[in-house]
């Protein structure tokens, strides 16, 4: 037993977003606790914590699993505002999906103000290959435009579903560290610097 | 009967110069009563003829029923050769059947029937079967064999002599005869003058002959005389002989009887002498052994070895099996003092040494060094190995003289009991300078680990290395009794025969200790029990400080790890399975007891500082203490749910987490800033979350209800908190509803005065987009602030966007309902709303 843990690990805030029924939850259940639930039951936002080792530093991820169905996309902003990365999901039986992707990937891009956010395009339900609507092609190809990487997991055989959370929370630690040097000495904490350089752009 | 016959005679035969030869009263077979009788009868005038007349009696008279001619006779079948029979049958015209009176009529009529028919049919004589051989002879009826003397026998001879038939022989010599004489028919007188004359001379030859035969008569008798004289004397030898021969014979039985006594009194020695030599056989004892019982030599292997064979023929030698008449002989009774004063010795001589040996080896050091590195409980198989030749004196002393083998247990028990105290001692003296230096453990302040503690109020200074070291430590303690413990075990129960509970042999008759004789024999489970206890005695005299040793080790561990139950448990409950001492087994299985009530304190203990928790007083609730410190807890206890004794645990676990879904909900309501629906959410969503992670499968459905109340949580909070921005027209709505609700038509609502047109214009002026834009605002500010976890925020934040367009849509709604036409509608749009959504999320 440690003794009173003498500072808080960092916290890396995920957002998973996609259509509904591409499997946000499935890949968040498998994520956190190696679960897969084959009922469907649609989310409306739920809120996820855990510990982890990410190359060898304890960080803590705090995944919000959000609504595939929303009446007014501008509910979304609150929580796009609030993520530090971005899991950007759909299905690769389902084209919709795919193209569901585009419109939040414009809203994130809106709301957050930033090009470079920590996002990844995931294609799940890659174990239902003989139903495959979207082309691997297809989407690489999207993700190369937008400069982000694509991976394909299945929720249910839990292939690359580490990977993506692992891979995006790398990118956010990249990401803050670089920041942390651009604005070195302009205060430790990052949410309030973060704060601080929204208010200015 | 013989009247029946006269009468019979008289009147039925006379008449017709009939003559009866032979009656028989008889009845047909199986038609009894239809008596009559049946007669063998004779004509007495020539031609002659013999029938078979059946009479037939009626009132005084008879009448003739039947008549057959006995050449009709074919058989007569007697049925059976017994004189008592009564049945037989007559093959006639037909069979007939009949059933004599009396077996002598039926005897004397058979015999008649069959004289007769011999007598009168030549050629074809009926057959008779089963019937006395002696019947149908040819002298059947001379006069030897004459028992019934009858008038009508008589009467039937005189007429036979009358008349006899004339024989084929006497036939042929009459017609050679006649043939002779050819005159004969011609001239009669003549053939009567030839016969007459032949028969006077033969008659002249005949007396010739007899007069000439007397000479030789009378010789003859006077030699039948002298040969008379001669068997005389000879008899009259033989007497003398026979006399003589009594004698002899008289003599022979005398010697006979004599010879016999002899035999039996050879025999008797002999069986004496046998039993004599088996006695000294088995109460001899050999000069060489007398001297080495005097004056045993047990120091060395060769006088062991002398020491024990004596032993041993002394044990045969009065334990042999004597006829207990035979103890009464005073040879025998001296030479068992002799035995008792022998073993008495020899005990003694055994009793030194092997006290002095115990004594001896209660200061061994055993084999292994100290120095190693380690924990180590030394062993002693040194000590047994030397004490092993002496196993079979010690159980000589055993079956010989209890007490003294008493004695020498409880010797041994005490000089190696205390052997073993210093070395147990010293293990765990090692083992806990191992955990902690002795003088360090100043301050005896128990480490506190509670739930409902902060955890930063946790004074736990064990770090997770220091409990691997722990376990490590005691494993290896546990490792090392486990050897010692079944050596010493294995060693006392050959040693001391712990295995046998009365003696090998029984000693009887010649022990005079006069212990019990017959040890009844006890039933094989019982005697089994007692046994294993007799063992666990000793074995908890020799290892008397151990339990004692152990709990304090124990105990010493709890002051550094108060999580120790947990490992402690696992480590006892596997060595209680495995340990092959039956004595450890159990010493350890009740440690393991104590260890099962000191988690069960512990646990209560913890449920306890569950109630007992103190809300601390920051401005923000979050997440409670034990909520949060269940983690850390599960993963201390893990190593217990992850061991056979789960179940312990799993009883204990269920309960802490009701106690904390309970309680959760009484501390809720005791934050002085934090409203009760945000604690209980955050919690419980805590909780959720933590048990879908520890994955206990037996807290599943504490899992299920955490979920349950988190969402009811959030839906209380997200509801009761929402109606804050818009107040005024939720409360003017709520009245149009109610007066709906009472009967009002929509339509004419605005026809109310406290719901007019001019009051809902005033209602709705005093929320502008401005004032709905701030309402929102400090609603999230307030939602930040009661919130500790950012994640929360934003799903309850999404809740309460949802919720405060629903309430829109529905204020809406109503106004197009009950306001038709009026042109009124709220000041602000859904768009406004959604942008001030946008703004709200911009702005942090």
């Amino acid at each position: 037993m440690s003794k009173k843990p003498t500072s808080q690990p960092a916290l890396h805030k995920v957002i998973m977003v996609g259509s509904g029924g591409v499997g946000k939850s499935a890949l968040t259940l498998q994520f956190m606790y190696d679960e897969f639930v084959e009922d469907y039951e649609p989310t409306k936002a739920d809120s996820y914590r855990k510990k982890i080792l990410l190359d060898g530093e304890e960080v803590q991820i705090d995944i919000l699993d959000t609504a595939g169905q929303e009446d007014y996309a501008a509910i979304r902003d609150n929580y796009f505002r609030s993520g530090e990365g971005f899991l950007c999901i759909f299905s690769i039986t389902e084209e919709e999906s795919f193209q569901a992707t585009q419109d939040f990937r414009e809203q994130i891009l809106r709301v957050k103000n930033d090009e470079n956010i920590p996002f990844l395009l995931v294609g799940n339900k890659c174990d239902l290959e003989d139903k495959r609507k979207v082309s691997f092609q297809e989407a690489s190809e999207r993700a190369k435009q937008w400069g982000v990487t694509y991976v394909e997991t299945s929720a249910k055989t839990r292939e690359h579903v580490d990977k993506v959370f692992y891979d995006l929370m790398r990118e956010i630690r990249a990401r803050k560290m670089e920041e942390n040097k651009t604005s070195n000495g302009k205060g430790k904490d990052k949410n309030k610097r973060k704060k601080l350089k929204c208010t200015i752009l | 009967m013989t009247t029946i016959r006269h009468t019979l005679q008289q009147e039925v035969f006379q008449p017709n110069e009939e003559r009866l030869l032979a009656a028989c009263h008889v009845e047909k077979l199986y038609k009894k009563k239809k008596a009559s009788f049946l007669c063998i009868v004779s004509n007495t005038k020539p031609p002659l003829t013999i029938s078979l007349i059946q009479i037939k009696q009626s009132e005084k008279t008879y009448k003739r029923k039947r008549s057959w001619n006995l050449v009709e006779l074919k058989s007569v079948d007697g049925k059976n050769v017994l004189a008592d029979n009564l049945e037989f049958d007559l093959h006639l015209d037909k069979l007939y059947r009949w059933v004599a009176s009396s077996a002598q009529e039926r005897q004397l009529f058979i015999i008649t029937l069959w004289r007769q028919s011999s007598k009168y049919f030549l050629k074809e004589k009926p057959v008779f079967k089963n019937v006395p051989e002696t019947w149908i002879r040819e002298d059947v009826l001379t006069p030897e064999n004459k028992f019934i003397s009858s008038p009508i026998l008589t009467l039937e001879n005189d007429i036979t002599e009358d008349f006899k038939a004339i024989t084929d022989k006497e036939q042929e010599d009459l017609s050679s005869l006649m043939a002779n004489c050819e005159f004969a028919i011609s001239n009669a007188e003549a053939f009567m003058e030839v016969l007459a004359r032949d028969l006077s001379l033969l008659d002249g030859e005949n007396v010739q002959y007899l007069l000439a035969s007397e000479a030789k008569v009378e010789s003859l008798m006077n030699l039948l005389e002298s040969a008379v004289d001669e068997a005389d004397k000879i008899e009259q030898r033989l007497d003398e002989y026979d006399e003589i021969l009594c004698h002899v014979k008289e003599t022979m039985e005398k010697m006979e009887k004599k010879n016999s006594m002899i035999s039996t009194v050879n025999k008797n020695n002999i069986l004496l002498l046998k039993e004599l030599e088996i006695i000294i056989k088995q109460l001899d004892l050999p000069r060489k052994f007398q001297d080495i019982l005097d004056d045993a030599d047990l120091t060395n292997t060769q006088g062991l070895k002398q020491a024990i064979e004596a032993g041993n023929a002394l044990r045969d030698a009065m334990n042999c099996q004597l006829d207990p008449a035979l103890l009464r002989m005073s040879a025998v009774q001296e030479q068992r003092k002799k035995f008792e004063k022998y073993k008495d010795k020899f005990s003694r001589a055994i009793c030194r040494q092997l006290n002095n040996l115990f004594i001896h080896y209660g200061n061994h050091k055993g084999e292994s060094d100290r120095n190693t590195e380690g924990l180590v409980l030394p062993q002693h198989s040194m000590v047994h190995k030397e004490l092993i030749p002496y196993t079979e004196l010690m159980h000589w002393i055993k079956i010989m003289d209890r007490k003294a083998s008493e004695a020498l247990k409880k010797v041994y028990t005490d000089s190696l009991g205390k052997l073993y105290d210093r070395d147990v001692h010293n293990l765990f003296e090692a083992a806990k300078e191992k955990i902690a230096p002795l003088g360090q453990v100043s301050t005896p302040t128990r480490n506190l680990a509670l739930l409902g503690l902060d955890r930063e109020q946790w004074t736990l200074e064990v770090i997770s290395d220091d409990r691997q070291r722990y376990e490590i430590i005691i494993e290896q303690v546990l490792t090392q009794l486990e050897p010692v413990c079944l050596q010493e075990q294995q060693f006392c129960v050959t040693f001391f025969q712990l295995d046998i509970l009365s003696p090998t042999s029984k000693n009887t008759q010649t022990t005079l200790d006069g212990m019990g004789a017959e040890v009844n024999v006890l039933p094989s489970k019982k005697a089994e029990k007692q046994v294993h206890e007799e063992v666990r005695n000793m074995m908890t005299s020799l290892f008397s400080c151990l339990e004692e040793e152990l709990l304090s080790f124990i105990g010493y561990i709890e002051k550094y790890d108060p999580f120790h139950c947990m490992y402690v448990l696992v480590h006892l409950n596997q060595h209680v399975m495995s340990a092959q001492s039956s004595f450890l087994s159990n010493t350890l299985a009740s440690v393991l007891i104590h260890m099962k009530r000191t988690l069960d304190r512990f646990m209560q203990l913890q449920i306890d500082s569950i109630k007992d928790c103190k809300i601390a007083r920051k401005s923000k609730c979050g997440i409670l203490p034990y909520v949060l410190n269940l983690e850390e807890f599960a993963k201390l206890a893990d190593v217990l749910l992850k061991s056979d004794r789960r179940i312990d645990l799993e009883k204990w676990y269920i309960r802490l987490v009701d106690t904390m879904i309970e309680f959760i909900n009484v501390h809720a309501n005791e934050h002085h800033k934090t409203p009760p629906q945000v604690i209980k959410m955050e919690n419980y969503h805590y909780l959720y979350s933590l048990l879908s992670q520890l994955k206990i499968s037996v807290l599943d459905n504490q899992r299920k209800e955490a979920k349950q109340k988190y969402n009811e949580a959030l839906a209380a909070y997200v509801t009761h908190y929402f109606g804050r921005p818009l107040e005024k027209l939720n409360i003017f709505f709520e009245g149009v509803q109610a007066k709906v609700a009472s009967g009002v038509k929509a339509s004419e609502i605005s026809y109310q005065l406290a719901f007019s047109k001019q009051e809902l214009r005033k209602v709705i002026s005093q929320y502008p987009g401005s004032t709905v834009k701030k309402g929102l605002e400090s609603l999230y500010k307030k939602v930040e602030k009661h919130l500790s976890e950012e994640g929360l925020v934003q799903v309850v934040w999404r809740a309460m966007q949802e919720e405060f367009i629903r309430q829109y849509k529905m204020l809406e709604d109503l106004i197009q309902q009950c306001y038709p036409g009026s042109m009124i509608a709220l000041e602000f749009t859904i768009d406004d709303i959604l942008n001030f959504f946008s703004d709200i999320a911009r702005s942090h």
